[in-house]
């Protein structure tokens, strides 16, 4: 295989467990839970997996479908795929979406991966040993992001382990889909199960203290359907389906991209979808929330929960480890199953813009990498340096956030309406060992889109727009006047990706002398892509 | 824990279990190729066939 050959898997549960390794993050275990106790519990449930059915899984199938197509012309990232799709000069431009939410995802991901493996050492050695209140952990965790009060670290602490945690990314990416990314799956994600379940375990033994862990799981999974017909629920269970799968980010397509005509993209679609399900519900619904109602009460758990994830994760569960015998061990399992839901999910996201370069401009794998990793480093010290300013905040919302409803509307559109519903079903059943029930092809013509409409404007109207005018913070805290300059910043810096896209993509376009109206040319797959 | 939330927890694991376990039996068990175009997986289907027509030819 030369350095520019397409690529392909090394096996199928390789890449199954890397499309699960991707769609399995720190979503899983930290938002899943506070956002269901923070929604009535049986409310959000139902609601969530009505917007499994009729959004995640029509949208995973969709984007495998987009992916695998584009992969028929040797098109790994994203404007080439929507190129394929629509013969059209402006499918290009739309595609623009696909290249810099994941870049700017990945960027800031990465920061708060880097926390995880920092937390996982500071379990590790009781780093953070004595400090046993909630408000203590969160002075200690200020402290290493380098500001509050407290002084617990040296300066350059979360410099270094930021650096740490993009050089792991971008070797692991350097080495290839086969050779780097499907390699971290098979170790990372059986890892990750296992610290889940013994956590979960430990977690479901402990004896009642302020709380039980049965009261935690009653919090979650208390049946209070009152709360079925506001729509703020239905859009919490969307909106948490919708990222907990990594839909709408480029790299479920990215990765769909090396698999030929003759492999099966429906139950594989399906496998993944259930694997990170079950990451979230069975595991992600039995740690944190019930481990907080133990140790804090129900009271105090539903204050955790309502004060953010992070909260929840970096400064409530060291809180409970220093009360648990072993307590140094179970947290670094714990911190390094979110490094290793972490780094699953962002050695993906830089997959499309690698493919770009690679396939567009004949640059070797090894040196797109490392000049991502560059572009990522000098970008993600502005977040280190600037956190507190809601520079992270502005890009999660704008990229992390509406960005990916955006991609997938459009990728929906054109894939199901565009290409038209009968070339999406047939895409979606070559090579397939399933036949996906019709009712899916009437989901994924009329509801899913519907759906996805109904977000976009709902989010449109009552955030993006409301904190596009910075009438309300990103992050939902505070806007101050001494935050606005570096929230101007933040923005101008996704314009500039933006701009910077726009121009390679048609530098790319005019450099291979593409013919939006005739397409491009189908690479015969036969004895290269796919799965070996 | 009330009878209510046991039932719904229940309920939310075993959707969740079920669906692992009958789609990653099926994956392991490698059962042959589902083929819409009764061509089988042995014959790829006709390029472009997943388009409706053959593509045009190599132009760049």
């Amino acid at each position: 295989l030369s350095n520019n050959a397409h690529e392909k898997w090394g096996s199928r549960i390789g890449l199954i467990l890397a499309m699960a390794g991707n769609a399995v993050g720190l979503g899983n275990f930290l938002r899943f839970p506070r956002q269901a106790a923070a929604n009535g519990g049986g409310s959000f449930m139902i609601t969530y997996f009505i917007a499994l059915l009729l959004l995640g899984i029509p949208l995973m199938w969709i984007e495998w479908g987009v992916g695998r197509h584009g992969g028929h012309y040797r098109k790994g990232h994203i404007p080439g795929m929507l190129a394929a799709l629509w013969r059209h000069p402006a499918a290009k431009y739309l595609g623009v979406v696909g290249m810099v939410i994941p870049l700017t995802v990945m960027i800031y991901y990465t920061y708060i991966e880097s926390w995880t493996l920092a937390f996982s050492f500071f379990s590790l050695f009781k780093d953070y040993w004595g400090h046993t209140t909630q408000e203590g952990m969160i002075g200690y965790l200020t402290s290493f992001q380098g500001f509050g009060n407290a002084r617990e670290h040296a300066a350059w602490t979360p410099y270094a382990f930021f650096t740490v945690t993009l050089a792991i990314n971008i070797w692991v990416l350097s080495r290839g889909v086969s050779g780097g990314i499907e390699k971290l799956a098979k170790i990372g994600m059986p890892t990750l199960f296992i610290f889940a379940v013994v956590l979960a375990v430990v977690v479901l033994l402990q004896p009642e203290r302020l709380g039980s862990p049965a009261e935690g799981l009653q919090f979650i999974y208390n049946p209070d359907f009152s709360r079925v017909d506001e729509a703020s629920v239905w859009l919490a269970s969307a909106g948490q389906i919708f990222f907990t799968l990594s839909v709408g980010m480029g790299s479920l397509q990215a990765y769909a991209s090396y698999l030929s005509r003759k492999d099966d993209i429906a139950l594989n679609g399906i496998a993944t979808a259930a694997t990170n399900e079950t990451a979230e519900v069975v595991l992600g619904g039995s740690i944190a929330i019930p481990a907080a109602v133990t140790f804090f009460g129900v009271a105090g758990a539903m204050a955790i929960a309502q004060s953010g994830s992070f909260n929840l994760g970096f400064a409530t569960m060291p809180v409970v480890f220093q009360q648990l015998p072993l307590g140094n061990i179970l947290g670094f399992m714990w911190f390094s199953l979110l490094f290793f839901a972490g780094i699953t999910s962002s050695v993906a996201m830089l997959t499309p813009i690698t493919a770009f370069f690679r396939e567009e401009f004949g640059f070797r794998r090894e040196t797109v990498s490392w000049a991502l990793g560059a572009i990522c480093f000098v970008f993600g010290l502005m977040h280190i340096v600037w956190l507190q300013y809601g520079f992270l905040d502005e890009w999660d919302y704008w990229a992390g956030t509406f960005g990916l409803v955006v991609l997938a509307t459009i990728e929906v559109i054109l894939f199901v309406w565009v290409y038209k519903p009968e070339n999406m079903w047939r895409e979606l059943h070559e090579g397939a060992d399933i036949k996906i029930p019709q009712i899916f092809k009437f989901i994924m013509t009329y509801v899913t889109p519907a759906y996805l409409l109904f977000i976009l404007v709902w989010w449109g109207v009552s955030d993006a727009i409301p904190i596009l005018q910075m009438d309300k913070s990103a992050g939902g805290g505070e806007l101050t006047e001494e935050m606005k300059p570096f929230i101007l910043i933040s923005r101008g810096v996704i314009v500039l990706f933006t701009i910077a896209f726009i121009i390679l993509i048609r530098m790319a376009w005019k450099r291979n002398g593409y013919d939006d109206r005739k397409g491009f040319v189908m690479v015969d797959r036969s004895g290269e892509g796919g799965v070996a | 824990m009330s009878t209510g939330s046991i039932v719904f927890m229940v309920l939310s694991w075993a959707i969740v279990l079920s669906l692992v376990t009958w789609s990653y039996s099926r994956v392991l068990k490698k059962k042959a190729h589902h083929d819409p175009d009764s061509i089988g997986p042995a014959s790829p289907p006709q390029r472009g066939a997943a388009e409706g027509k053959v593509p045009p030819p190599v132009d760049h």
